[in-house]
């Protein structure tokens, strides 16, 4: 069995965003719609405060609520644990979207371009498909995907490891299989403390934020 | 089953095309340009160079950018002129579309015209200027034009875009002269502990300073920060201690005075004191060295002797503290002697605990609003950290390791109290031997020394056993009373030296300010007959901009390398639209140690490509200089000094030869090419000469080099040179002097700026000085006005390179604090009937600005904070913004400026609720 | 960038009007098998409800945003009770309009029994919305089918008596289901407070509270007690607080759906050690706890 996960060691983030930019390019969503995104939580109070920057996005939970809830079967589990979503199947209804504990999930009804003329980039990768249909995280699912054809390793080798992660320059995030106990999450996950955000809400996250050491 | 995304577009050709960005300070980093059927789509790292790149072949979000600020529909689609010879913010320009046949006559007429008057002005300044972005960046965009520069002969680059009021600008001097350290860092990778006071280091310090932060942290590395709001790096730090604004000197002083007076005398590296730098050193009454009377050389006092012996002395145990009887000679300005016999004199380090004695962590504690205890803890974990005795070995070579060091930011290193907090920065690093050692405090690159290939190569001993440093003269026959150019860095700032930065330095806020009014028997200023600019906006990114716009309309004619329509080209007679970032080609060097904390174990070369064709008419920068150079009549001089190495390496020396014809005009793949073969050449060692087709491959090439580089100690010890601590006799001489020299001409303008130079310095009421100029300008009880302190803190996501007009870094900003926003103590916006969104309006007594209430409880009660500097009213995109800057309300100000010439981004400020925020 | 929950924008006022039309016409259709006492009557009560069925049923295929593949929506019965609330409702309209031709008989209470169903699949669809805490509370489910309930008694009771054909039983039935939504309102409120939910939400329910409590339950209340007192007022009185039953319930519905839903949000059960800080307690921005 595989599983992919992703890690976020929140001693290192420093909420820079660039994973949020290298996904907005890397999957071409539109204006506004950020797959991955990093928030900026402030706590406590003058002068014990505390800011933490928390990267978040589609959890790509063991029992999504998104897909148990989808009326089209157009959100799936695979194998390999990644939820994704079929959007030629979907309706947009939204019920994955009210169903999310994370947010994760975004409809647009109308094409957002930049500048609001599609400039030539966005031309290039402008997919009509993805209008009124739910989107999110696919886990950079064509890049996992590719790893079978080239015998390369998800969260190993950069051509087969989410754009997120490839672009992280403080080493917060990683991608692995969590089930095979000599991948780099599966040890990153040994050596330290962590959690899974709304765990309690029995969704079986696929993405972990590691706080301390053990 | 359909999986979606595999459906969607798929292009026929991709390609991977390798570039560099430099556009901050912090590069270069190294990263590919995906390109689908002749389209850039994306940016992504060059993992090929993960090996070679400090930052693991990663770039950071500015470069994700990159795509929609090439494809941008507000990029100039061709070259402009002006139409309308009124020049200001509420005058149309009035720009027509021109060929850049018309657009080059223009120039090139003007050029002639200017030439042929003489290169310098009635006033004796350079009739052409030109002003470039920060930190140098923009040298690594605009290819040839620094041989078209050096071809043209003296240019003015004293007019500031930001640097010197908005730079680090007293650790650039200082560090250079105590530790070739323009900059200076910590040794991160070994690092355990760090005291950062306003350095945003994960904001500012790039791709690299967050990698080696990021490993360090998990590392278990502690870092306080000691700012007045929460910062990104405070957020990362294990300890925020929100120090009032400009206190920064007085809590360091408290620091030492704990080492000083409180810790035992053992817990210090006495030797390194003793052996490296110059505590034992003997001072005289009037505050000189003593010296030897026959060779003039410092004396110390030897305690296997019990006698004074000069400070080259062989085998000696110099006393570091005490008082001692002799006979010697003290040197003082402009050769005044003064010759003593049985004196009884003390050490410099004995002077330094007295001078140091009233610092106490009570006497701060009134002052920084950080309790005295404090203080105390933290001055002993940075001994205990500091590990003294400590060593380790690198490349075979076993050196002292001290794991404490101290980190500053803007606003703490720049301005009144900055030379302060570099002194005691310094000095507390050496105290515990850290200077310039495995994990402790150290410079980054030389600007100002020569040569600039590395720092250990500008290394070479005083006649007092110091470091050289090439300080501008203030003797009577060589210091010039005529400043050679505008900002007069050379007049009255001798630290700033005569490199080709130095001009740079400095006051560059009086190149504005003397334009409109001239202080006392000083050479009226008078605007450039030509300004280039390039990468720079100061009508957004100094201060008091409504009047740099004023003086910028008063220059009669303006050439603006432009990328898209700004504030300051908006003043522009002819704009020419280079290629951007990933449409054009350049080499440059890569590796060795660059601010801000790029420390490789690798040198060489990277190249930048067109990864995609030119949009509009736009040219290759290089193409653009060329041409600029032909038409000034200027062809073989510019030739000339591409292969000297203007344009970034020398094409010719003993191993190797590409230089180019001087007579002829080369294309921009020619000169590239020869670049790139002169490159692997002197990699190679003249073995190997491949050129552009390798690196439009490859990307990069680079050799290793010893990770030794990194630390200056080892060449100092080498030549046995001391770090020239804690004594500035060399500061005192020459401030005396440069006093000399301005009362000679009449000028008193200076006085209180020349009262910063002396042996040891002391902290005054650094804040009193903003206090009483608020109070100057704007009446007796203007501090109730007045009552917040405004400061200003870094945006990875918008700082540099443009990308207030990108809206993809608008974008993701927008996910962090602050952006855009006035923020505020939630505790104290409630007093004041102030809520979170709510448009307020921040005034000082030169002006106002407005934006939305970002309520916070990390930022002290008396401090409100403006991230970015946004009031655009000409960018296109940005000027939609509706955000504050900081600029508008500090003015430019003689009372503010410190004797480097430089001020802080600080001002007190009132505020006030204007309306409900806008469901 | 949004930290604390945010209401979400996914489903609107159409949405609600689903449940609001879906609730009511079930109910509706319910109690006309129920209470009705003649052909005519019945087919007027199940023409209303089937109305309100397939209006709330076009909100929703107004909102979606592929409305010409609407047809996917039958595919995931395995676990989607949207699937569930689809596939009842073309056998509920089928006999409801069966039903409605036949004036009431065996398939008069095949459609209630579907309505019932149908009415069950609404709540259960709103509650596995996990991602929005006052919807996934389990005692929404209840609360759903009660007020769909109290909504049909309502209507029913309005119109029984617009045609004279009022009734002691669907009086007390209408009663009943008043008091069984008080409880379960009671208990939907007290469970969010208890586990706690995002502030908006729950700003928005107390918000809500008083005046449904005063005009949605109490009123009705009082009117059927006064009407036990008053019969010669029965025949306004009662109309009154069926009428009553039903818009509060709606108004309920609505608030529920299109007012207090806000999403989950984001929380740290710890904050991060930085270098060699302290671990904190961790965060809910925005939550009651």
């Amino acid at each position: 069995m595989t599983r992919f996960i992703m890690t976020a060691d929140l001693r290192r983030c420093i909420g820079c965003q660039t994973c949020t930019a290298a996904c907005r390019q890397a999957n071409a969503t539109p204006v506004g719609v950020q797959w991955r995104q990093v928030l900026d939580i402030e706590s406590g109070e003058f002068p014990d405060v505390r800011r933490s920057f928390v990267p978040v996005g589609c959890q790509h939970c063991g029992e999504p609520p998104c897909m148990h809830v989808c009326p089209t079967t157009a959100t799936y589990q695979r194998d390999d644990g990644l939820v994704e979503v079929d959007y030629e199947k979907c309706i947009g209804c939204g019920y994955c979207a009210v169903a999310c504990p994370y947010q994760a999930r975004h409809i647009t009804h109308r094409a957002l371009f930049a500048y609001g003329t599609p400039m030539a980039s966005e031309s290039a990768r402008f997919d009509a498909r993805r209008l009124s249909v739910a989107t999110k995280c696919t886990f950079c699912m064509d890049r996992v995907d590719a790893a079978k054809e080239n015998g390369m390793t998800p969260g190993v080798d950069p051509e087969v490891t989410p754009a997120c992660v490839n672009s992280c320059i403080a080493g917060v995030l990683s991608f692995g299989d969590k089930e095979d106990p000599q991948s780099n999450v599966s040890k990153l996950l040994d050596e330290t403390q962590h959690f899974r955000m709304h765990e309690e809400l029995g969704t079986d996250p696929g993405f972990y934020y590691i706080w301390d050491k053990k | 089953m359909n999986h979606g995304l595999k459906a969607g577009p798929v292009a026929a050709v991709v390609t991977r095309v390798p570039q560099y960005c430099y556009q901050c300070v912090a590069g270069p980093d190294l990263l590919n340009v995906k390109v689908e059927d002749g389209v850039a789509t994306e940016v992504e790292p060059n993992f090929a160079a993960a090996a070679v790149h400090p930052g693991a072949g990663k770039c950071c979000v500015k470069a994700y950018g990159l795509i929609q600020k090439t494809y941008s529909p507000n990029r100039l689609a061709g070259p402009m002129k002006r139409t309308n010879p009124k020049k200001g913010r509420h005058e149309d320009p009035g720009f027509v579309p021109i060929s850049w046949e018309e657009a080059f006559a223009i120039i090139g007429e003007k050029m002639q015209e200017i030439r042929a008057r003489g290169l310098s002005n009635e006033e004796g300044y350079p009739r052409a200027a030109a002003s470039f972005g920060g930190g140098g960046i923009p040298t690594s965009y605009m290819g040839t034009f620094p041989a078209f520069l050096s071809a043209w002969g003296p240019v003015d680059f004293s007019f500031g875009s930001g640097q010197g009021v908005s730079c680090t600008h007293s650790e650039h001097l200082y560090g250079e002269l105590w530790h070739r350290a323009f900059t200076v860092c910590p040794d991160t990778p070994n690092c355990n502990y760090v005291l950062s006071f306003g350095a945003n280091v994960e904001a500012s310090g790039g791709v690299v300073a967050a990698w080696r932060h990021g490993e360090a942290r998990e590392r278990g590395m502690k870092r306080v920060q000691f700012e007045p709001h929460l910062s990104v790096t405070g957020a990362a730090s294990a300890e925020w201690v929100p120090i009032k604004p400009k206190t920064d000197a007085a809590f360091l002083f408290a620091l030492v005075h704990v080492l000083l007076h409180e810790l035992p005398r053992q817990a210090l590296d006495l030797h390194f004191l003793k052996q490296h730098t110059g505590s034992p050193y003997l001072v005289g009454p009037n505050g000189f060295y003593l010296r030897d009377p026959e060779t003039k050389k410092p004396l110390l006092w030897d305690l296997q002797r019990n006698a004074a012996v000069t400070f080259d002395t062989p085998e000696t145990d110099p006393a570091l503290e005490g008082s001692f009887t002799l006979d010697a000679i003290e040197v003082g300005a402009d050769g005044q002697e003064w010759r003593h016999r049985g004196l009884v004199c003390e050490t410099s380090f004995t002077k330094l605990v007295t001078r140091i004695r009233p610092y106490t962590p009570e006497w701060a504690e009134q002052t920084c609003d950080i309790r005295s205890g404090t203080a105390r803890r933290i001055a002993a974990e940075y001994v205990e950290y500091a590990q003294v005795g400590a060593t380790l070995e690198i490349d075979g070579e076993t050196l002292p390791y001290r794991p404490v060091s101290i980190q500053f930011g803007r606003t703490v290193n720049n301005g009144w109290g900055a030379y302060e907090c570099c002194w005691a920065r310094t000095l507390l690093a050496c105290l515990i031997g850290g200077l310039e050692v495995p994990g402790g405090t150290l410079g980054t690159t030389v600007r100002l020394n020569r040569p600039a290939t590395t720092r250990q190569a500008s290394v070479r001993i005083n006649e007092d056993g110091f470091m050289f440093y090439p300080m501008n003269p203030t003797d009577k026959a060589n210091w010039k009373p005529s400043p050679a150019v505008r900002n007069a860095h050379a007049t009255l700032v001798p630290l700033s030296a005569n490199s080709p930065w130095s001009t740079a330095l400095g006051p560059t806020h009086f190149s504005w300010m003397f334009q409109k009014d001239s202080p006392e028997h000083w050479p009226r200023v008078t605007p450039p007959d030509i300004w280039f600019c390039y990468r720079t906006n100061p009508s957004i990114s100094f201060w008091d901009t409504k009047e740099i716009v004023k003086r910028i309309a008063e220059f009669p004619f303006v050439v603006a390398f432009a990328y898209t329509h700004d504030e300051t080209n908006h003043m522009a007679d002819v704009l020419l639209p280079e290629c951007t970032d990933i449409e054009s080609t350049q080499l440059i060097r890569i590796g060795g140690s660059k601010f801000i904390e790029q420390f490789w174990d690798h040198e060489g070369f990277a190249l930048r490509q067109p990864a995609v064709k030119p949009q509009g008419d736009t040219k290759d920068f290089t193409e653009i200089a060329t041409e600029l150079a032909v038409r000034a009549g200027l062809l073989e001089k510019y030739n000339a000094a591409i292969n000297r190495g203007a344009a970034g390496i020398s094409l010719a020396n003993g191993q190797y030869d590409f230089s180019l014809d001087p007579k002829v005009r080369h294309d921009v793949d020619t000169i590239w090419e020869h670049s790139c073969r002169a490159a692997s050449a002197e990699l190679t060692e003249g073995r190997d000469s491949e050129g552009l087709a390798w690196y439009k491959q490859h990307g990069l090439r680079t050799r290793p080099i010893s990770r030794l580089t990194w630390y200056l100690f080892p060449e100092m010890k080498k030549q046995g040179i001391r770090f020239e601590m804690p004594f500035q006799e060399r500061l005192y001489r020459v401030g005396l002097e440069l006093g000399n020299r301005l009362h000679e001409q009449g000028i008193k303008w200076w006085d209180v700026q020349l009262e910063e130079y002396g042996g040891l310095p002391k902290v005054m009421d650094f804040p009193g000085i903003w206090e009483q100029e608020t109070i100057k300008q704007a009446g007796v009880g203007a501090l109730a006005d007045y009552p917040f302190w405004l400061i200003t803190s870094r945006s990875m996501q918008y700082a540099w390179g443009s990308n207030v007009g990108v809206q993809l870094m608008d974008e993701v900003a927008g996910n962090m604090r602050g952006h855009k926003g006035v923020v505020i103590n939630s505790q104290r916006a409630r007093e004041l009937g102030i809520e979170d969104g709510d448009l307020v309006e921040v005034s000082s007594y030169t002006g106002t600005t407005r934006g939305p209430a970002v309520l916070s409880q990390g930022i002290r009660m008396d401090t409100l904070l403006m991230m970015g500097q946004f009031d655009h009213w000409a960018t296109p995109y940005a000027k939609d913004m509706k955000a504050p800057s900081m600029n508008s309300l500090i003015a430019m100000s003689m009372a503010l400026t410190d004797s480097t010439g430089s001020g802080a981004d600080l001002v007190r400020v009132g505020v006030r609720r204007l309306e409900a925020k806008k469901e | 960038m949004r930290i604390t929950p945010w209401h979400q924008t996914n489903w609107d006022a159409r949405a609600a009007c689903n449940f609001i039309g879906g609730g009511g016409g079930c109910g509706l259709l319910i109690f006309a098998a129920l209470a009705t006492t003649s052909s005519a009557e019945y087919r007027m009560a199940a023409s209303i409800a089937l109305v309100l069925i397939a209006a709330g049923l076009c909100c929703v295929l107004a909102e979606i945003g592929r409305p010409l593949r609407a047809l996917n929506v039958f595919l995931h019965p395995q676990t989607s009770w949207m699937t569930r609330e689809a596939m009842v409702a073309p056998f509920l309209f089928t006999a409801g309009a069966i039903a409605t031709w036949a004036g009431g008989g065996l398939f008069a209470n095949v459609a209630a029994m579907l309505a019932l169903i149908y009415l069950y699949c609404q709540a259960r669809m709103l509650a596995a919305a996990k991602g929005i805490p006052a919807w996934r509370e389990p005692a929404v489910i209840p609360l759903m089918i009660i007020t769909g309930l109290t909504e049909g008694a309502g209507l029913t009771a309005l119109l029984a008596t617009l045609s004279g054909t009022a009734s002691q039983w669907l009086t007390g039935v209408l009663l009943a289901t008043l008091i069984l939504r008080r409880i379960a309102w009671k208990m939907y409120s007290e469970a969010l407070n208890k586990k706690g939910a995002p502030k908006k939400s729950l700003a928005v329910l107390e918000r809500f509270s008083g005046p449904y409590s005063n005009y949605g339950q109490s009123l009705p209340e009082m009117l059927i007690v006064a009407a036990l007192f008053f019969p010669a007022e029965y025949v306004w009185l009662i109309p009154l607080a069926g009428a009553a039953a039903a818009f509060s319930g709606w108004a309920l519905k609505f608030t529920i759906v299109a007012r207090a839903a806000y999403n989950q949000g984001f929380a740290l059960p710890v904050l991060p050690v930085r270098g060699q800080g302290q671990p904190m307690p961790g965060v809910k921005p925005g939550w009651t706890k």
